[in-house]
């Protein structure tokens, strides 16, 4: 849990520990970098919506970069005004809480067209680093983060709930199936794959799991979720607690390791995935011993090794593709969800711009999850509801809870009249039964 | 041209070599890898970032804003011929100063850097990100230009000229000047990361 209530005289000692920390994990290159050409506006989806300074990157990263300044270099020692840098007092880091949480969901569009290559969403988590070290996390977030690490889930549902959940998703799913053998494995140890979800599939969305189960099934695949630990987000990302961060990945990679798994394979999160497979390693400061990766790669081996039989004629109507920021932009995963989403449906088209440049839907960031910002954050999203319109497209795939999320409450606000779906859904229904 | 002033420039331009890489040093101290299981290329992935993904068709910023482009890329021409002026007169005052229509580059180059200025000045989003430093800094390059095109076509001695160049290498590392090496290694960096990760190279279709 992050520090709650530091004395005033503590706060810029705090802050000055924490700054230092994350420089040294992120290399001080890109906060030495910014020449503030102010040319990233277009970039952002914040400012495209509401283009006033304070939502331009270079602003945002600005606000980061001034205390870096004040600490880490010669003319911000000697001379602040001059280069304007800005101590880090109480009042000052409750300035740069607006900035780095309220204004940018750090998609990192804008350091991908950056013009001189600043990750602007690596300087805003440092940003966010600090503020999580003296305990001014926006409070509905840090709710989040806390229940993560007191509960092993961020919605903190029990074991018992779990169980309960995964039984009656499974006596429906063979109901549907017209098979009384398929199952939703929990706590099954020496299965092969160790399967992480996002607690939204089990409280909200049951949809995503059971198609999931049902694709598992057909595919012989030997599985289970832990009933301990299965959240496969991490909002230690969001709120920029590595502390927290760490304990998360290693409660999940370590139950893993308990169940005797050889695989972890992470459902469609997009944050999750970035935590897992990128993030959690370095934040652990170890290399994992099981290998990692999305059910999207998994769902894309299936169908290319016939383990599936899938007929796209079941997904008769135009289905466009969501790329989540942190899966694609950060993560590396663009192509195995369109593979997958080719042969699985008959009417595929792409937004424009799509993949690593794709718009962030507005959800980002732990977004979702700071009501206060919640007007702000339907305004950003206008411009992935053009994206989607512009498609024509009747189902958004989006391999990312948090981005269907919002999409959800985008589809009834800018009236899209789309479906959200997850793409293993769409895997599911285009299954062929034997 | 007195050895005195050429030895203060070349000191001047010793300390910024010397302080850049002192902050090298400093900024990459503790910096660590990716330890998740690479899923690319980091060295494609930096030569991506300095070639590809600095085109017009891959960089919005630079396919939405051409002429600002095109501005900074002919400031930024004009400062490195100055620099290379001020450099050969430290380390060789003997040789020609060669034709003055060489002059015209460091002049245009000082035109584009006072447009910068005045966008700087104009623009409400420019003024909320700049210091005084940014407005310095602009400043000195144009003075730096300004002090090249003058040399070159013979409106002032090389002597001016180093004065000026001496001043321009003794604030570049405290302030954005600093972005001369920091351009360089903020985008290998990211280059690198992105390789690695296997966002960079992007997928042939490029997503355009």
């Amino acid at each position: 849990m992050a520090a709650a209530a530091l004395a005033p005289a503590e706060v810029t000692r705090v802050a000055r520990d924490a700054l230092r920390r994350s420089v040294r994990g992120l290399g001080a290159y890109h906060l030495n970098a910014c020449v503030g050409c102010g040319l990233c506006g277009e970039s952002c989806h914040v400012y495209l919506t509401d283009p006033v300074p304070e939502n331009l990157p270079g602003v945002k990263a600005a606000r980061v970069i001034s205390h870096f300044r004040r600490y880490h270099t010669l003319a911000g020692r000697l001379a602040p005004l001059l280069v304007g840098a800005r101590a880090m007092t109480p009042d000052a880091l409750d300035d740069l809480v607006e900035s780095v949480y309220g204004r940018c969901t750090a998609c990192g569009r804008c350091g991908l067209n950056c013009s001189v290559g600043v990750d602007v969403g690596a300087v805003i988590r440092t940003g966010r680093n600090v503020l999580a070290a003296v305990g001014k996390v926006p409070a509905n977030l840090q709710a989040v983060v806390d229940n993560q690490t007191g509960t092993g889930n961020q919605m903190a549902i029990t074991s018992e709930e779990l169980k309960d959940t995964a039984a009656w998703i499974a006596e429906d799913l063979q109901l549907e199936m017209g098979r009384d053998d398929v199952r939703i494995p929990v706590d099954e140890e020496g299965a092969r794959v160790f399967y992480l979800v996002n607690p939204r599939e089990v409280k909200f969305f049951p949809l995503s799991l059971s198609a999931a189960a049902g694709v598992f099934h057909v595919a012989g695949e030997s599985w289970t979720m832990s009933s301990r630990f299965y959240d496969v987000t991490n909002y230690g990302l969001f709120s920029g607690d590595d502390r927290a961060a760490a304990e998360i990945t290693r409660q999940a990679v370590d139950e893993a390791r308990r169940l005797g798994c050889e695989e972890i394979v992470l459902s469609e999160c997009g944050h999750g995935f970035r935590s897992f497979r990128w993030e959690g390693p370095n934040w652990l400061g170890k290399r994992y011993d099981l290998p990692m990766r999305s059910v999207l790669e998994l769902l894309d081996e299936y169908i290319a090794d016939g383990r599936i039989t899938v007929d796209p004629a079941k997904n008769a109507e135009r289905v466009t593709l969501h790329d989540p920021c942190n899966l694609v932009r950060w993560g590396g995963v663009s192509e195995p969800q369109r593979r997958v989403l080719k042969r699985v449906a008959t009417d595929f088209v792409e937004m424009t711009p799509r993949r690593a440049q794709n718009f962030c839907c507005g959800g980002g960031g732990g977004m979702l999850s700071m009501s206060e910002y919640g007007e702000r954050r339907v305004a950003s999203g206008r411009i992935k509801a053009d994206q989607i319109a512009a498609t024509g497209a009747k189902i958004v795939a989006t391999p990312c809870h948090n981005c269907a999320d919002q999409l959800l409450e985008l589809n009834k606000h800018y009236k899209l009249g789309v479906e959200i779906q997850a793409v293993v859904e769409l895997v599911y229904n285009a299954l062929v039964l034997d | 041209m007195s050895d005195t002033l050429r030895i203060a420039a070349a000191a001047s331009f010793g300390w910024t070599v010397l302080s850049l890489a002192a902050q090298f040093a400093q900024a990459r101290g503790g910096g660590r890898s990716d330890l998740g299981a690479r899923a690319g290329s980091p060295w494609r992935g930096l030569i991506y970032n300095f070639s590809t993904a600095m085109t017009p068709a891959h960089k919005e910023s630079v396919r939405l804003h051409p002429v600002e482009f095109g501005i900074g890329l002919l400031l930024h021409l004009g400062v490195f011929f100055a620099v290379a002026r001020a450099a050969a007169l430290i380390a060789a005052p003997a040789v020609p100063t060669g034709p003055a229509a060489l002059g015209v580059l460091p002049g245009l180059s000082l035109l584009a850097g006072l447009t910068l200025f005045v966008r700087r000045l104009a623009a409400a989003d420019l003024r909320a990100m700049s210091s005084p430093d940014d407005y310095l800094s602009l400043l000195l390059t144009c003075a730096l230009l300004a002090g090249a095109q003058a040399f070159q076509t013979g409106l002032l001695s090389a002597a001016g000229f180093l004065a000026v160049a001496a001043v321009f290498f003794l604030y570049l590392p405290l302030g954005k000047l600093r972005h001369a090496l920091f351009f360089f290694v903020a985008r290998a960096d990211y280059g690198r990361r992105l390789g690695y990760r296997g966002v960079y190279p992007a997928p042939r279709e490029g997503g355009r």
